[in-house]
């Protein structure tokens, strides 16, 4: 057999309580891919049940499948798993962020990273290729991400990539990230970090990542077939946001922004996005202009450029000049990933001093917001963070739990009067973990614990929040209707799931993307039209386990699952098919490995079950049906109308007893006990887990 | 003032390509001024952000406006030329200032980079009238391909020394740490022709001939 590529073949073991490090072989996780498959595996076997996310005992395994590194559009991603604090079971969850570390640590020359232990005193790991060593960080303690970074790229050089944490995660907020290269963070994570007294990472390499070996003209030609024909914009919506000549649709809620005379304003000189139509690869890069997307019109003079991750030719985040930021002692450059933009915008409650929500006040409170957060290192939880505050600040909750003293210190007027100096007062406590206000860092469900937030809170629509994993839904019964809900379900965090949601706002008729779902999952009534939703059926059932089963693969081969898979392509000559083969493509090009797509869904599914398996090992039950896969309450209520009634045009309201048959039909998909929802023993036989069923097994914990 | 321009950049353009021709010797960057660059269809409106590098297939625009520091060109370049990535070696350079730009400073936060104002440049070889990297080569090895205009790299006569990449003033060759040999730009336009923005972009000599013949001037 020819060499395998696209692996490195290597793994870090890092233990911080003895200090020793060990080099092991990647290959025997190869079933399980790279990134979440190691992750979970790795957890599932090594850390003991009981454990809770800040413990010692507990594991954090970061790491990279085989196609982060080798060039494949929008593998720039890092996957970061361990127990996580956010969770009333402190069960496990993977985070992810993208930017350079995922492949710097290729080039570095190693797949994965498992820290373990805890260390007494401050500490950071340096990489370079294959020196690795722990490094005292006590000048570093205390210090925000940048600081931190730009500490240590005076140290390792200034081409280093930098993982850190920032106050956040060294205090264990709950709602902590470990972020690279100013704004790629990965949420939820960071107080791990912090737990085990490990400040950053820093990597160099200068290594190549190898593709099969004489697979260099295939690979050039797979990656202009995709450029060319079925990548599009940012959540791979595949239509122009606006009519244009050489596009048959429009959709306004597309990310494909690009059209005349919009400009990235602030370049020098401007570049005007224009029109770029499918088939034009040297356009792809202008296509999504996020800055108006998410900031209206007045973000388009304030745009430098589109940044992202390494690799990603969509390019999903906006750089903009905001000097604005100087009177808070920040620089005049403001970047975010997606949601950051979003939830300081959602922490000002009362609007903003303009009163305008897409004004010139409401761009620099979230450039500012988001700044802040990076820095400190604090993840908003899907925007949860924001509706949390909302929520306590005009329920009176804080006024009730806070100390008089500390209520009376807030600038108050700050948020009533929308000026965004208020963000500074915000992030800054909760990240220092000052006072009883800071306890909104806690997550949704610790924070009930704290503040008894009553019922309303939980089942409030606007809130968001899945009972009783309590985490903010992502994309759920409004995207898909069952097939959405039952995604959600699924996790132990926000589902973070874009694989039914770009397929659903792809910007296409629905005609066609019914047609689409008929090749895909075998009936076109896999999809409904948005907010005309019909019963339940075993289409949406394949449509479900599909969508979470490419999310768990992309986590772990890595790819961005925003813009992945490519079930819809922007080219009318395709008659707008995408290609689901293609990740199999690319992988047996960067592998050397011959693989079909149909195997690749397979190690997808082994994936997604032992994500089930090391759940149940975590809250020690099998019946995930009533102890896991609550559906909140709100799914069955609409909030607008009292009237409506379940699969009427107009509503997204869902059935209860629809909804138990879809659990079952997905169990039944997965082959998992239609009772309990846990998987069987046949069934992890047949995904060769026969070691996992050994395990659950012997803790009673495998459906008889 | 225009006419002064074009003409100047027509008699630049004119003997960089004889030379090219004639000689063999040799492709210097040239600073493009806004209205040339109209004539050559880039919609560019500034004057100095874009160089243009007279190459053997045609002129070799490069606007760091517009570029994203996706490190796609480094990629696809070492998948071409090598056939696998690695951005260590690659004939464009993007990875290397992506963070700060040239170098450290203490104002970082204002200058180059993703930690400053989100600027990086695309550096590649300036492909050299007389070039430092060939003239440093202890083995001979470096000579100028006619065929591709480029100074190239002879694998064969490569011992790997370095010195070419510690001669050249930018550090454009790199030495491969797994086959020890020198690596540097032979103008195969991979990069250009992958460039997601069009950042890097190579005008081909019919296109260059037809643009300046619509708009009424003489060019050969
Ligand atoms: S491919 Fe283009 S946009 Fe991307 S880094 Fe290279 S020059 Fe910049
Ligand atoms: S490698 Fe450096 S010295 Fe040699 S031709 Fe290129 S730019 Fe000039
Ligand atoms: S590395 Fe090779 S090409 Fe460069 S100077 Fe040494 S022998 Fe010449």
């Amino acid at each position: 057999m020819s060499k395998i590529t696209g692996w490195t073949g290597k793994m870090l073991r890092v233990n911080l309580t003895t200090g020793s490090i060990a080099v092991e072989d990647t290959m025997k996780y190869k079933d399980f891919i790279g990134g979440a498959g190691i992750g979970y595996k790795v957890i599932f076997d090594e850390v003991p049940q009981g454990t809770k996310a800040f413990d010692e005992a507990n594991k954090i395994v970061i790491g990279v499948g085989p196609f982060t590194g080798t060039g494949v559009p929008c593998s720039g991603r890092t996957n970061i798993t361990s127990l996580a604090p956010t969770n009333p079971y402190n069960a496990i969850t993977d985070s992810h962020m993208g930017g350079n570390f995922g492949a710097f640590l290729k080039f570095a020359g190693w797949d994965a990273i498992i820290v373990e232990g805890a260390s007494k005193t401050p500490v950071w790991l340096r990489i370079e290729d294959d020196k690795v060593s722990i490094e005292d960080a006590s000048n570093l303690w205390g210090k925000g991400v940048i600081d931190t970074t730009h500490e240590l790229n005076n140290v390792m050089g200034k081409e280093a990539c930098i993982a850190s944490i920032g106050q956040a995660g060294e205090n264990l907020v709950h709602l902590s990230s470990i972020v690279n290269s100013v704004n790629h963070s990965a949420g939820g994570h960071g107080g791990v970090f912090g737990s085990k007294k490990l400040k950053a990472i820093g990597v160099r390499g200068t290594q190549a990542v190898h593709i099969a070996e004489g697979k260099g003209q295939e690979w050039l030609k797979l990656n202009e077939y995709m450029l060319k024909d079925i990548i599009g914009a940012n959540n791979q919506h595949v239509v122009p946001s606006t009519p244009q000549p050489w596009a048959e649709y429009h959709d306004k809620g597309s990310r494909w922004t690009a059209q005349t005379a919009l400009f990235w304003g602030a370049a020098e000189p401007k570049v005007e996005t224009g029109e770029c139509p499918a088939g034009d690869k040297n356009k792809v890069g202008l296509r999504t202009q996020k800055a108006i997307f998410d900031l209206g019109p007045v973000a388009e003079a304030r745009t430098i450029k589109m940044g992202g991750c390494h690799s990603c030719p969509i390019r999903c985040q906006s750089n903009l000049k905001v000097p604005e930021l100087e009177k808070y002692g920040l620089s005049g450059y403001a970047t975010s990933t997606c949601i950051g933009f979003i939830n300081p915008g959602t922490v000002m409650v009362n609007g903003f001093s303009d009163g305008e929500k897409q004004g010139e006040v409401a761009l620099i409170a979230k450039s500012l917001g988001s700044r802040l957060a990076d820095d400190y290192g604090i993840w908003s939880n899907y925007g949860q963070l924001g509706r949390d505050f909302k929520y306590s600040y005009q329920s009176g909750k804080l006024k009730e739990v806070l100390p008089k003293e500390e209520y009376d210190s807030i600038p108050w007027d700050l948020v009533e009067s929308g000026d965004p100096g208020f963000l500074v007062e915000f992030y800054r406590r909760i990240a220092l973990k000052e006072g009883e206000f800071s306890k909104l860092g806690l997550g949704p469900y610790w924070l009930d614990k704290e503040w008894n937030l009553g019922k309303e809170y939980w089942t409030g629509y606007g809130n968001n929040v899945w009972s009783k994993m309590a985490f903010p839904k992502h994309h759920s019964n409004e995207a898909g209707a069952q097939v959405g809900v039952l995604v959600n379900v699924m996790f132990n965090r926000d589902a973070n799931s874009h694989t039914h949601m770009n397929m659903i706002g792809a910007g296409l008729p629905i005609e066609i993307l019914k047609e689409v779902a008929g090749e895909v999952w075998g009936s076109p009534d896999a999809l409904d039209a948005p907010n005309d939703y019909t019963p339940m059926n075993e289409y949406k059932a394949k449509f479900a386990k599909w969508s979470l089963d490419r999310n768990f693969l992309h986590d772990s081969i890595t790819l961005c699952n925003w813009v992945w898979p490519m079930t819809v392509s922007p080219s009318k000559s395709r008659n707008y098919r995408g290609d689901t083969a293609l990740e199999a493509k690319f992988f047996s090009l960067a592998t050397g490995i011959e693989t079909s797509e149909k195997e690749l869904d397979l190690a997808a599914e082994r994936i997604a079950t032992m994500h089930r398996a090391a759940t149940i090992k975590e809250m020690e039950t099998i019946d995930m049906r009533n102890e896991h896969d609550i559906i909140p309450e709100w799914v069955f209520i609409d909030s607008k109308n009292p009237d409506a009634k379940p699969f009427t045009p107009g509503t997204v309201m869902l059935d209860r007893e629809d909804m138990q048959l879809a659990l079952t039909m997905l169990y039944k998909e997965y082959g998992w006990d239609e009772k309990t929802g846990a998987p069987t023993r046949a069934t992890l036989e047949r995904l060769n887990l026969k070691d996992v069923a050994d395990e659950l097994e012997k803790l009673n914990l495998l459906p008889k | 003032m225009f006419e002064r321009e074009i003409e100047d950049f027509l008699e630049k353009l004119r003997t960089r390509r004889e030379f090219l021709k004639v000689s063999g010797k040799g492709i210097v960057g040239i600073t493009v001024t806004a209205s040339v660059l109209n004539l050559l269809g880039c919609s560019n409106p500034d004057v100095g952000s874009a160089s243009a590098f007279v190459t053997a297939k045609g002129i070799l625009i490069a606007e760091r406006n517009k570029c994203t520091g996706c490190q796609r060109c480094e990629m696809v370049c070492t998948v071409a030329n090598d056939g696998k990535v690695h951005p260590l070696i690659s004939r464009i350079k993007i990875s290397r200032n992506f963070n700060y730009g040239d170098e450290i400073t203490d104002n970082y936060r204002n200058e180059d980079g993703y930690f400053g104002n989100f600027l990086m440049t695309p550096e590649t070889c300036k492909q050299c009238k007389e070039p430092k990297c060939a003239e440093s080569c202890p083995a001979d090895a470096i000579s100028l391909n006619e065929k591709l205009g480029a100074w190239t790299v002879d694998k064969d006569k490569c011992v790997g020394c370095g010195a070419c990449a510690a001669a050249c003033p930018w550090h454009m060759p790199t030495i491969d740490p797994e086959s020890k040999k020198s690596t540097k730009c032979i103008l195969c336009g991979a990069c250009a022709e992958n460039c997601i923005t069009g950042a890097l972009k190579i005008i081909p000599w019919e296109e260059v001939a037809a643009m300046f013949t619509r708009k009424g001037y003489r060019f050969s």
